[in-house]
């Protein structure tokens, strides 16, 4: 891992450990309601400063907090065409199946690539410390299944050219 | 359109299935392919030794001057297929541009019988590979521009075009690449560079080399800018004598016929690959997240999934009242989860200490006060 990687990392986790601190409370507006107040933002009471981590222009993280939820933004790298296709596809297959990871969000937030979206009730039932592993992890996770998957595309192609040339010979 | 396969399966099939047929039978098929190919396969109780094969294709037209029929060329290179066997019928069948009478009594036994059928089948790429060898051969030499022959546009299906151009050392097939998504010209694109990568190396010095570039080459200057408005960019193929010598130029023309499927091909099967890739890698990611889906009750339920994953013989060795007191436990604690939904750190101590239900002495227990 780089060393900037590291680092940008150990910010999240830090940034990660300090914001997962919440607490159930139901909504001020609506009675018998309970939502995450870092989606409605409805009362500014309960926001915490947003924290935005930047390792480069083209990466970045942005963490909202609120009493009673988090949201983690995260913008991949994308360093040519094709990267940027893989990335949209895959962050776009595990939006559509963010049921399978519970915390992840369906929709990014504008402007990144993946959010998700924690709130008490994932810290009642899921490890804290094991919840920010798993953030971190996924993050690492993605950027090699990015740059393997690009690795696959240009070898296959490689591949596919050289059977092709074959037929003249 | 060209295919990788020279010959049409379902052609294949219904020619083998009139030829193995005990009793003679009547067909009158109509196979369609690619949505531009169509076939008349024909057969009739009165003549049960013949059948009648007709084919329409779309012919490689040079521009707006449609050739109506086929050459000469065109026609000895069918009846070259097979020539026992094949007969071509003058005039054509209504709406077709060939005609094939087939003595199927002629057709050898045993295993040449598959080979002879495999080649009546490939009628349609016969067709096709003899009018773009036939165009390379004889290009009329008063088109000239420039010092060079005039690009000869070949439509053998409406969107996929490619030129001919003939010059003093070499023919140039140039192919404008188009396609309908914006993922697919950047899987294409990637393909393309990665076979000008290859193709320029020193190990295939013998084929045709190639290059890509996002702007027409000037050789296609003065051609309709609709033909030329692409978003995948040129890819040239530079042929020169050596390619198209003895049986070399049946493969040289084959593989430019079927550039566009490939390519196409190529891209679709990278896209099932890209999806079949993060299918798994999500099972690998979803997994991880088990692991951190431990709650309070971390303990107990280690043990107690130790105890369930371990071998079934341990649970079957527990006497029925320990499994019984064990399943009322898990029972018991549910009960409490739904009913304590709501934590608040501390509540469960005040709860045991102010809450509970004080307990009464039996009167077993009682102690008369004297």
């Amino acid at each position: 891992m780089s060393n900037t990687l590291r680092l940008y990392l150990a910010c999240i986790r830090n940034t990660l450990d300090a914001a997962l601190c919440l607490q159930n409370f139901p909504c001020q507006e609506v009675e018998r309601h309970n939502k995450p107040e870092v989606e409605l933002k409805t009362s500014p009471e309960l926001l915490l400063n947003p924290i935005l981590i930047c390792r480069n222009e083209a990466e970045k993280c942005l963490i909202e907090t609120s009493i009673n939820s988090l949201r983690i933004s995260l913008k991949v790298k994308q360093a040519d065409e094709l990267e940027n296709i893989l990335t949209k596809k895959f962050l776009r297959f595990l939006s559509m199946r963010a049921e399978a990871f519970q915390v992840l969000r369906r929709k990014p937030v504008q402007g990144y690539d993946i959010s998700f979206l924690i709130t008490n009730y994932h810290c009642e039932e899921m490890q804290k410390h094991k919840l920010i592993d798993f953030i971190v992890q996924f993050m690492e996770d993605i950027d090699k299944e990015i740059s393997e998957l690009k690795m696959s595309v240009n070898t296959r192609g490689r591949l596919v050219a050289t059977e092709f040339l074959k037929q003249f010979v | 359109m060209a295919c990788f396969e020279r010959a049409s399966p379902s052609l294949k099939k219904i020619l083998l299935q009139l030829y193995r047929a005990d009793k003679p039978i009547e067909i009158d098929h109509h196979l369609h392919e690619f949505g531009s190919v169509e076939y008349h396969v024909q057969s009739s109780l009165s003549d049960p030794q013949h059948a009648y094969l007709s084919i329409s294709t779309p012919l490689l037209s040079q521009g707006d001057l449609l050739s109506y029929g086929l050459s000469h060329y065109s026609m000895e290179m069918v009846k070259a297929i097979s020539l026992d066997v094949v007969e071509i019928v003058q005039p054509a069948k209504e709406g077709y541009q060939l005609t094939l009478r087939l003595n199927l009594s002629k057709i050898p036994r045993g295993k040449d019988s598959m080979k002879v059928i495999s080649e009546i089948s490939t009628v349609q790429a016969t067709i096709l590979s003899s009018q773009l060898k036939e165009m390379l051969w004889t290009v009329n030499s008063e088109d000239t521009f420039q010092g060079m022959c005039k690009p000869i546009k070949l439509v053998y299906h409406p969107r996929e075009t490619f030129y001919v151009i003939k010059q003093p050392l070499k023919i140039a097939a140039v192919f404008p690449m188009r396609f309908k998504e914006h993922s697919d010209v950047i899987i294409a694109t990637a393909f393309l560079q990665e076979l000008t990568d290859v193709g320029s190396s020193k190990k295939w010095a013998k084929v045709p080399p190639c290059c890509w570039a996002p702007i027409p080459p000037p050789e296609l200057r003065g051609e309709p800018f609709e033909d030329l408005s692409t978003n995948g960019g040129f890819v040239t193929f530079d042929i020169y004598p050596r390619h198209i010598e003895g049986k070399r130029l049946d493969k040289t023309v084959w593989s430019l016929l079927n550039f566009y499927a490939y390519v196409k091909y190529h891209v679709k099967c990278t896209k099932g690959f890209i999806q079949r890739r993060m299918r798994k890698r999500l099972e690998s990611l979803v997994e991880t997240l088990q692991g951190p889906n431990l709650g309070e009750d971390e303990q107990t339920e280690k043990v107690q999934g130790n105890a369930r994953c371990s071998c079934v013989g341990k649970s079957v060795r527990l006497p029925k009242f320990k499994m019984l007191k064990r399943k009322y436990g898990d029972f018991t604690r549910k009960i409490k989860k739904l009913r304590f939904r709501i934590k608040i750190h501390g509540f469960r101590r005040f709860r045991q200490r102010w809450l509970t239900i004080p307990k009464f002495s039996s009167s077993m227990g009682y102690t008369k006060l004297d």
